[in-house]
């Protein structure tokens, strides 16, 4: 039993970064309906920077500083490149961001080099006497949960519901939900419609940033790290439904726990954790299958 | 009704895709060593082999993606499932090639028929990325069951490949005294299934079938309407991609004369959707040329860096391949294909004599290069014999690529933005197979 709740709990921090990927792949995939395979790459890209920092910063100084490095990467990709293809066939810009993928991967390795580098975890700051974030781990009764994790669950908690307070309650926020809805209606309103892309291009990119920082940790910094995170991700906004953001961290999160349960409690010789994936993926499927839009994703309706 | 003196377009293509490897290849041999099959390196012909395989894949993918608007991640599933038959039948088997790769094709099709079935549930993105699922678990499941596959080794075809390639070189070689090497023969088996598959693409598309599937892509209920079974024509686009697939498999297995779980990992088959749509999707010329251009782009750093002060560190050679993409996209949002077309219809509209006197002038300085042998550099003889290709293209079969062709080319690849939004714009109606009964609809 004991077991068990350990798989839990790992399952669920590792879920959570998924979710935060997911979460950043949905925010664009929302306003502008374009899966972007470069999402895992830019993420990459900014803990790259995020490492360089940390020789001259403290981690608390240069975490916000790379979320508006991340933010102003994300704008300017948005307003220089994706700009000039939108509004063409949607395979195009998925293209565009494949091309994208292969740019920053390789200027990643080319100017890091492609040596693992370890990456700290945001330090521990006490707060009336609780302690948050942090190395080390913590005893809950049935198991023990390191610090990291619970930091990566706390931070994929804290951003949904910045996000929620953001969209529900900020003008921009409602601009951005008017922009996903009905881009023309939204222009007739006033709305700068293409202001509201860039933005939100630099709000995924600065949520991807916190989750390659958060998961640097666990697998070593390297060129290649988020590829595998990226599938995991696109699996996970896929499950939760490609337009809502809830639906992107749940989906992280049953993704998370179901890899590592598949991994620990099939038989070994046919399944066992080489398979884990393979699994996985044919659960999404399976779920697809009943719900073709996500669990939380609305049905399209169509007009004839 | 067809109008006399107008080629049939389907011959246009295979024409098109003909003198693509002829033309382009061969007479440039002076000019780019080591670039045509005939030639001396070894790597360019497996290169060229290389881009026959590609090209087959690109043109099942393009069949699904292209003109049943189906995106597929995961057609490197099909090859593997088409290069492990052929290696395991050869290898544990014996069996002969040619029936390998059948099998393989036949093989890989029923597999695409049987996923083709949950297929029907899913549209778009989610489709994308359930069958980019199928692209990640093929290298876990070929290294899992290794009692058939033979586990993380791979498997070796190579002996196998040249034994049986012997017995052909030996033939051709006593009976018609020509003499290649293994390799070369390779390169033309692969040549010469890629063109019995662009054949076949042709008259799938241009047939009942291939409306069907453009019908369906442009509006499922518009489709059904008229009489179309969508399940029924929908699980077919899948079971002939697969099939496309499992062969370009087979011939990956005598092309490379290796195969393992690796070789067949995800990217593979996110670079498949990359050729097509680079080339252009819903064009069997744009497959092939996207097949050429994946090849090859890759290595043109050290194709540029022959050009003084042009070059690029090797490092950054998939920075290049990325910036390419990017630009493919952002200037010829058609794929190479449409920009080919562009040119065609543009070249066709100068008056004769320019293009006559153009043409004479490139023909003039190709020759009087390769005869003074003076070379500036590898890639002013690629472009040149580029645009040479494109000019008697042009002059040949302009007029009427501008009549049918080209304008309903643009409007059915148009008709694929129906992919963005799920209210898909209806009516676009396709050229593609209409225009066969209504040679006067663009007048």
């Amino acid at each position: 039993m004991e077991e068990f709740w350990q798989q839990m709990v790992t399952g669920l921090a590792t879920g959570s970064v998924y979710g935060l990927l997911a979460l950043a792949i949905v925010l664009i995939y929302r306003s502008t309906t374009v899966l972007n395979f470069a999402q895992g790459e830019m993420a990459m890209f900014t803990t790259f920077m995020a490492w360089t920092m940390l020789h001259w910063g403290h981690y608390w100084i240069v975490f916000p500083l790379v979320l508006l490095m991340a933010a102003a990467m994300g704008g300017f990709i948005e307003l220089v490149i994706i700009r000039r293809v939108e509004g063409g066939p949607i395979l195009n810009i998925i293209i565009v961001t494949l091309g994208l993928f292969a740019i920053l991967n390789n200027v990643a390795t080319w100017r890091w080099g492609g040596i693992p580098k370890a990456f700290p975890a945001p330090p521990e700051i006490q707060v009336t006497g609780i302690r948050f974030f942090g190395e080390g781990a913590l005893d809950i009764g049935p198991t023990v949960v390191s610090y990291h994790d619970l930091t990566i669950l706390v931070f994929a908690v804290g951003i949904m519901a910045a996000l929620y307070l953001f969209f529900q309650y900020t003008p921009l926020g409602l601009a951005m939900r008017a922009t996903a809805q009905n881009p023309i209606a939204s222009r007739l309103m006033g709305i700068r419609v293409g202001r509201m892309l860039a933005v939100g291009w630099a709000l995924s990119a600065a949520v991807g940033a916190v989750a390659g920082m958060l998961i640097a940790n666990l697998i070593l910094l390297q060129p290649p790290m988020m590829m595998g995170v990226l599938l995991y991700a696109f699996a996970a906004a896929v499950l939760g439904g490609l337009d809502s953001p809830v639906g992107a961290i749940v989906g992280g999160l049953i993704i998370g726990i179901t890899e590592n349960l598949v991994g620990t409690y099939t038989p070994q010789d046919v399944l066992g954790p080489d398979m884990k994936l393979t699994v996985t993926l044919i659960i999404i499927v399976l779920v697809l299958l009943v719900r073709p839009t996500g669990i939380f994703g609305k049905r399209a309706m169509r007009r004839v | 009704m067809r109008r006399p003196g107008r080629p049939p377009t389907s011959k246009l293509i295979i024409f098109a895709v003909l003198a693509f490897f002829l033309l382009w290849w061969v007479p440039f041999s002076h000019i780019l060593p080591g670039w045509v099959p005939l030639g001396l390196g070894t790597y360019r012909t497996y290169q060229a082999s290389m881009i026959a395989m590609w090209a087959i894949v690109a043109l099942g993918l393009n069949i699904l993606t292209g003109y049943n608007g189906q995106i597929s991640l995961g057609h490197g599933a099909f090859v593997a499932v088409g290069g492990y038959t052929a290696a395991i039948l050869m290898v544990d088997y014996g069996w002969p090639f040619p029936l390998t790769i059948v099998l393989a094709g036949v093989i890989a099709g029923t597999l695409g028929f049987l996923i083709g079935i949950p297929a029907l549930r899913l549209t778009g993105p989610y489709l994308a990325i359930a069958t980019l699922g199928l692209a990640l678990a093929t290298p876990q499941v070929l290294k899992k069951y290794d009692g058939l596959t033979h586990g993380t080794q791979g498997i070796n075809v190579r002996s196998e490949v040249s034994d049986q390639v012997g017995v052909l070189s030996d033939f051709m070689d006593d009976v018609f005294g020509i003499h290649l090497n293994d390799d070369q023969w390779v390169y033309f088996l692969a040549l010469f299934i890629a063109l019995l598959m662009v054949v076949l693409a042709v008259n799938i598309v241009r047939s009942r079938i291939g409306r069907a599937f453009v019908a369906i892509r442009d509006s499922e209920i518009a489709a059904q309407a008229m009489g179309i079974s969508v399940p029924r024509y929908k699980t077919m686009a899948f079971a002939i991609s697969a099939f496309y697939g499992g062969i370009a498999g087979g011939t990956y297995a005598q092309v490379v004369g290796f195969v393992s779980p690796e070789s067949f990992n995800f990217l593979l088959s996110i670079n498949f959707l990359t050729t097509i749509v680079v080339g252009g999707l819903a064009s069997i010329l744009g497959s092939v040329l996207g097949a050429a251009g994946l090849i090859v782009v890759p290595e043109m750093p050290g194709l540029v860096s022959f050009i003084p002060g042009a070059g690029l560190p090797d490092e950054l050679s998939w920075a290049f391949y990325g910036a390419a993409l990017i630009l493919v996209m952002v200037f010829a949002p058609y794929g190479l294909a449409g920009l080919f077309h562009r040119f065609v219809r543009w070249v066709s509209s100068w008056p004769a004599a320019w293009r006559a006197g153009i043409l004479a002038g490139l023909v003039l300085g190709v020759v009087a290069r390769v005869v003074a042998g003076e070379l500036a550099g590898a890639g002013v003889g690629l472009v040149l014999g580029l645009v040479a290709f494109c000019a008697i293209t042009a002059w040949i079969w302009g007029p009427a690529l501008t009549r049918a062709g080209a304008g309903g080319y643009s409007r059915s690849v148009e008709a694929l933005r129906g992919i963005r939004s799920s209210s898909g714009q209806t009516g676009a109606g396709s050229e593609d197979g209409s225009s066969e009964n209504h040679p006067d609809a663009e007048r």
